[in-house]
């Protein structure tokens, strides 16, 4: 656009911009140049309207641009725009994402260093707190039972009662220590002075049982004289005292489990050893709790105090203490403070320590006893300085809310997290508990941080996987609506291809190019094909069809096929199936055939000379076990697979009973380059291709491997590539296949023995001359070899003359004495109808010399038979005189069992009729003209066999009406003979003009098969012929190929909302002779029929005559997308109202789409088919037959 | 101007309509349809197209200059123009509406608004290619030649 901006407006900028860089100039020029573009726009118009009658498509195109022009200028501001928000807006997502990033951290890091701080502390306390419950609970246990038993004796009038109410009391407070190991001691002191304990000694593990004299104390102790005007209270306490001076106490070791008295009483000085809890420590009458120290024990006593009331509830008995080592929780903490680091401790509200991680003393002599120790002072430093610290934060007035947390506290040069709890007791100074944390807190981090990449990984992942999935589902997606839209165009250049190959002013070098450029579209086509098979599998929707078909026949045709392809390859392309194969199979044969289609052509794509060959048999013990066909070694791997399988046919194998399954194994096996065993399971992966090197010679995509084996899997089978002696590549598959029940039945092979026949195998290609005489002996034909012209002279020569010629033949021939004894046994047989199969390649058919050789082989006509084997570029004029010499069998290559067996039947049906010529009402002429019927009928079919297996290897697959076709096929082959007459005159005029083209064709000869196939299509009749023979049993299909009224006298009601299409089906409907009744929605639709039906009812009644009842209209061909209803909801409330009718109308589906989940959403709605748009003229018309002629 | 020269010119002229992408095989399977029982059967046809065509073009665009687009009505009307155009065989415009579907399932305004336009601009093409066939062939016929027909073997 900026070319056309005068030049003057651009002139100003370059001077402002020159000092700018030169990006800065691009855009002002670009700006200018859009703005001049703007002021020149009425310019053009003008210019526009100058050349307005000039020319039409000019002008059209000028008025575009206009018109494009104001568009083009809005559209580029407004990206200018959108660029700029999209800058601005990364810009703002990038600081944003930043900051949530390292905020997130930062707090998700805090929160859980927190959290993990918090919970480690909460397990000291939690520890304590277990403790102090468990000392309160024994305590008030032991205050109950107390109360019950001093009540019991609540008089005790003489010293024995006194006595047995100790000695009850003892008894119950040991059972009572005994249960708790954690406790100290227990201690009940009397009120009158009388002192019980038990004491264990952690340290040594001893327990002691501690009383005092009992001598001393009076028996009611409280009505001492000399205390008698004290108040209740202070007699007590002074008799507590006063006992304590006076009384002797005695410790006695017992048995620490039952508490058996172990050793002697020793006199110990009093409360030398535990605090006995005295009155002084139950104030008010309430429980009390202290912390104690003993010399025994390094760490602090947790005591409680309770009274024991009497009776009446109004005076102590006896104070119960429990005293509890605090030596646990400082275990706990460090146990904790290994794992986690860091410190804790635990201290009493006056700042004692009672329990710390760290192995420093919690008490300290001093003159008078031991003290606790304050942690101000602990001789851990951490410790120390972390109490100074929250002393001086905080002095002894801690936060209300009972917890302190502090980040980065600096204790001696370090940072600290501090983090403080406390613990309120009752009675008992409040216990606060310190964590200090350094390295915990630094390790942590780092199993944060860890944890976090891990999760950001992780998310990553989900999203990496997200995104895949939904870029898979876009490619589904985006195959479903290109696999029409792709098509389409490769189907019009080819098209288009075609007709420039009719154009007769093209030059030789003009031709080949175009061929070849038809050949290259075909290549991609088929292609693209596999790329979209492939992706239908992959994305699950491809369907496989069920449908009976003769497995032997596709293979057969695909052989034919390929072996034109391989002719020139100079290998040999063989077919090897064994007789147990069931002649139909249930299956998609479009599929097996593709599997087959690219295993061959694969080999033949890496096999320069030698053989292919496609073995198939039947997994059955019996089979295995019989015929030599499979050499030893081919066998063993055959059987190692066989185990391989057994645990993965267990479950098949039942299912296969049940459903008459049949396994199929197959081989394909060829001389060709081979592949590294490393790659045999990698060839079968996608895009996968043993040696890349050789992509550039054989060219291909690496996906047709990778189709097969997606096949065979769906199929149920396996497929591998299995070691091989010699030169290639041997790859064996199995697939799983269902037989009609009548399938396995063995077509009526006959007795040939019983004929007496005799074949001569001249053939050309080894592997094939050898397989099939096996083949041939094993059904009781003999048969002999010959590789070239001069071996097949010696044995006919040794046959006819043996007395003349028998000297020189042992010279001449190493393997004559095998061969001789053959020879001489078929001399024994009686009356032997020699068969010779001779290949057309031994005769010399590059000078005159074959004539020769045929004059040579005329001498033995009148006792063998001579077949002939042609090639598919066999000139004609060789046919002629073959013909013109009385040799009418003929059959093209390559020889497979079906062709053998057509001769041998044909030969045999002929001495038959030998054989009745002699009777009186004999026909020579008859018998000959129905054997040429049969080699040309034979001919035309294996041809057009040959060209749908292509169809279904290389286009789009189930676009063919196979069954039909096979089906006709396999009827053709027993037609009486009156009807193959007429096939018979179009089969020779068929002849007749291949030989004419043959002739007179100026183009050289192609030799590819899709050049045959375009050849065969481009010449009208032919194909006219070879759809005469595809639908042959049937005359009213074969009127529809030739085109004309082949839907005479149907109705068809016509769905669709679009007027174009609605026009163009009508007319291509109404010209092959049917009604057509066109609506425009889907509610017209079932109106329509609706009112048909009224109107019928209505007519019936009227006439009282019970009318045959049938639809209204013969199909319905529904749009799937209408306005008002569309074609689904139509066909349900069809097929609804059709319920009580007792009929079924058929109804197509026309779809834009191509996929087979639109065709499975047509099936499920109730529709019987469906064709897509654009509609195909051809395919219509098969559709519609094929479902008019079912319901007919 | 001879009718040799013209029915040449037409098949020419045919051909690069071909090359160039503006008809595809099915408006070959059109030509074919017309006989003596339909000889008007492509203009009908055609014209017919025409008709429907501009009627979508014109809802299209009114659609799209709401405040509120409704892109399913969009959709519809170009599902309807695809079908139309592909049964014909223009298969420029139908590869356009293709895209504008694609659009409208995004509904991204600016994008159709864009496809409205490449689509009408093929429209207005094949418009006038179309008719310039139309009008050659009925001079054709006018001079009293039969119009050679295109064999394609697809």
């Amino acid at each position: 656009m900026a070319e056309t901006s005068p030049p003057t407006s651009c002139g100003s900028s370059p001077v402002v911009a020159s000092p700018m860089g030169t990006p800065l100039r691009k855009v002002l020029n670009r700006i200018s140049g859009l703005a001049s573009s703007c002021r020149s726009k009425k310019g053009p118009r003008g210019r526009c309207r100058g050349i307005f009658h000039r020319d039409v498509e000019q002008e059209e195109f000028q008025y575009a641009s206009a018109h494009c022009l104001s568009s083009y200028y809005s559209v580029f501001v407004a990206r200018l725009a959108i660029m700029a928000m999209l800058a601005i807006l990364i810009a703002l997502l990038t600081v944003l994402t930043w900051h949530f990033t390292k905020m997130y951290t930062t707090k998700s890091l805090k929160t859980l260093a927190f959290g993990l701080r918090y919970e480690l502390l909460q397990r000291p306390i939690l520890r304590m707190w277990g403790i102090l419950n468990s000392t309160s609970e024994i305590t008030t246990a032991q205050v109950k039972l107390s109360e019950y038993v001093i009540r019991r004796y609540s008089k005790p009038t003489t010293q024995a009662e006194q006595v047995e109410l100790y000695q009850m009391m003892k008894d119950m407070t040991w059972a009572l220590f005994a249960s708790r190991k954690a406790l100290n001691a227990i201690t009940i002191s009397y009120k009158n002075g009388f002192v019980q304990a038990f004491h264990r000694d952690h340290k040594n593990n001893n327990t002691f049982y501690i009383y005092s004299d009992l001598a001393n104390y009076s028996i009611s102790g409280n009505e001492s004289p000399g205390n008698k005007m004290m108040s209740m209270r202070q007699g007590w306490d002074d008799q507590f005292i006063q006992g304590n001076v006076s009384a002797i106490w005695y410790r006695e070791p017992l048995d620490p489990i039952s508490g058996e008295k172990t050793g002697k009483a020793l006199p110990i000085p009093p409360d030398d050893v535990i605090n006995i809890a005295g009155p002084s420590q139950v104030p008010d009458g309430v429980a009390s709790w202290h912390v104690a120290v003993s010399k025994y024990t390094d760490s602090p006593l947790l005591s409680a105090a309770l009274p024991v009331w009497d009776s009446s509830n109004r005076s102590i008995v006896a104070v119960v203490g429990v005293t509890t080592a605090l030596f646990s929780v400082g275990q706990l903490m460090k146990e904790l403070v290994e794992v986690h680091s860091g410190y804790i401790y635990l201290t009493s509200q006056e700042g004692y320590l009672l329990a710390t991680s760290t192995n420093a003393p919690l008490l300290k002599n001093t003159t008078n006893g031991t003290k606790l120790m304050m942690a101000v002072d602990s001789e851990d430093r951490v410790i120390r300085m972390g109490a100074q610290w929250l002393q001086k934060a905080y002095g002894n007035k801690f936060p209300p809310g009972d917890v302190v947390h502090v980040e980065k506290a600096n204790l001696g040069g370090q940072h600290y997290y501090i983090d403080s709890f406390f613990l309120n007791l009752k009675r008992l100074p409040m216990v606060s508990i310190l964590v200090i944390g350094c390295v915990c807190i630094l390790i942590l981090t780092n199993g944060v941080s860890k944890e976090m990449k891990l999760r950001a990984e992780l998310i990553s992942h989900l999203n990496a996987r997200r995104r895949a999935e939904a870029s898979s589902n876009y490619k589904s997606q985006f195959l479903a609506n290109m696999s029409h839209e792709l098509r389409t165009p490769m189907a019009a250049v080819i098209g288009l291809l075609d007709i420039l190959i009719c154009d007769d002013h093209l030059t030789n070098e003009q031709y080949a190019m175009v061929t070849q450029i038809r050949k290259c579209s075909t290549a991609l086509l088929r292609l693209l094909n596999n790329i979209l098979d492939l992706s239908k599998v992959e994305s699950g929707k491809l369907v496989f069809e069920e449908a009976e078909f003769n497995l032997g026949r596709e293979l057969e045709g695909l052989v034919d096929m390929f072996s034109v392809q391989c002719i020139n390859h100079n290998v040999e392309t063989v077919l090897d199936l064994s007789d147990d194969i069931p002649k139909l199979v249930r299956g998609d044969s479009a599929r097996v055939v593709q599997v087959f289609a690219n295993l061959i052509s694969n080999s033949i794509k890496f096999t320069t000379s030698g053989h292919i060959i496609l073995r198939g048999w039947c997994e059955n013990p019996i089979v295995c076990s019989d015929s030599g066909k499979f050499s030893p070694d081919q066998k063993k791997p055959l059987s190692a697979l066989k185990t391989k399988l057994k645990h993965h046919g267990n479950h098949m194998k039942k299912a296969s009973k049940r459903d008459k399954k049949i396994v199929l194994w197959f081989e394909v096996d060829d001389t060709g380059s081979g592949i590294d065993p490393s790659k045999w399971e990698s060839v079968f992966e996608s895009f996968e291709q043993a040696d890349p090197s050789t992509t550039r010679t054989h060219g291909g995509t690496g996906l047709g491997l990778c189709i097969v084996r997606t096949l065979v899997n769906k199929m149920g089978g396996e497929i591998k590539v299995v070691k091989k002696n010699g030169p290639g590549t041997l790859i064996r598959l199995f697939l799983l296949l269902t037989t009609p029940a009548d399938g396995t039945e063995h077509h009526g092979l006959m007795d040939f023995a019983k004929h007496s026949v005799a074949v001569i195998l001249a053939l050309h290609g080894s592997m094939g001359r050898l397989i099939m005489s096996k083949w041939l002996s094993r059904n009781g034909v003999p048969a002999l070899e010959a590789s070239e012209w001069n071996e097949l002279t010696q044995i006919l020569h040794e046959l006819f003359h043996p007395r003349t010629r028998n000297c020189c033949f042992d010279d001449h021939y190493s393997r004559g004495e095998p061969l001789r004894s053959m020879i001489h046994s078929l001399q024994d047989m009686r009356n032997p109808v020699y068969i010779v199969l001779v290949d057309l390649g031994l005769l010399d058919l590059s000078t005159d010399i074959w004539k020769e050789q045929l004059n040579f082989l005329d001498k033995f006509s009148g006792r063998v038979k001579f077949a002939w084997m042609l090639n598919h570029d066999t000139s004609n004029a060789v046919k002629i005189e073959l013909r013109r010499k009385g040799h009418v069998l003929m059959v093209n290559r390559p020889l497979y069992k079906a062709k053998m067996l057509h001769i041998l039947e044909a030969v045999i049906k002929e001495r038959h009729a030998e054989i009745h010529k002699r009777s009186p009402n004999g026909n020579k002429g008859g018998s000959h003209e129905c054997l040429e019927i049969d080699s040309t009928h034979f001919e035309t079919c294996s041809s057009d066999d040959s060209e749908i297996s292509e169809k279904g290897g290389a286009l789009h697959a189930g676009e063919q009406p196979r069954e039909g076709t096979v089906k006709s096929n396999t009827a053709n082959c027993h037609t009486p003979k009156n009807c193959l007459v007429e096939l018979t005159r179009l089969g020779s005029e068929v002849n007749i003009l291949r030989a004419d083209e043959d002739e007179c064709n100026a183009w050289p000869k192609l030799h590819d098969t899709e050049d045959a196939k375009c050849e065969n299509s481009n010449s009208p009749e032919q194909h006219h012929v070879s759809s005469c023979t595809k639908d042959g049993d049937n005359s009213y299909t074969s009127k529809a190929a030739s085109g004309e009224k082949s839907l005479e006298g149907l109705r068809i009601l016509l769905a669709e909302d679009t007027p174009v299409l609605q026009r163009v089906a009508t007319i291509m409907l109404e010209k092959m002779g049917a009604t057509v009744i066109a609506v425009g929605d889907g509610l017209q639709a079932v109106d329509a029929l609706n009112c048909e039906l009224v109107g019928k009812e209505y007519r019936r009644d009227r006439m009282q005559t019970d009318i045959c009842d049938f639809p209204p209209y013969d199909l319905i061909l529904m749009d799937c997308q209408m306005p008002k209803m569309d074609g689904y909801e139509a066909t349900k409330a069809i097929r609804k109202s059709e319920a009580g009718m007792g009929w079924h109308i058929p109804i197509v589906a026309l779809t834009a789409h191509a996929m087979s989940s639109d065709e499975a959403k047509c099936l499920e709605v109730g529709m019987d088919a469906y064709l897509t748009k654009p509609i195909d003229y051809k395919f219509m018309v098969s559709t519609i037959l094929s479902l008019t002629k079912r319901s007919a | 101007m001879e009718v040799g020269q013209m029915q040449r010119r037409l098949v020419d002229y045919t051909k690069t309509l071909f090359m160039e992408g503006f008809l595809d095989a099915q408006f070959l399977q059109l030509q074919q349809l017309q006989d003596e029982s339909n000889p008007d059967f492509v203009v009908e046809v055609v014209s017919l197209f025409f008709d429907d065509s501009e009627k979508l073009l014109n809802d299209l665009s009114m659609a799209l200059d709401q405040p509120n687009v409704d892109f399913k009505k969009v959709d519809a009307h170009v599902h309807q123009l695809k079908g139309s155009s592909s049964s014909i065989g223009a298969q420029r415009v139908k590869n356009a509406c293709i895209a504008f579907r694609n659009f409208c399932e995004e509904q991204n305004i600016d994008a159709t608004l864009r496809c409205l336009q490449q689509v009408k601009h093929e429209y207005y093409l094949v418009k006038n290619k179309l008719e310039t066939l139309l009008r050659l062939e009925q001079q054709i016929v006018a001079a009293g030649g039969s119009i050679p027909t295109i064999e394609m073997g697809f």
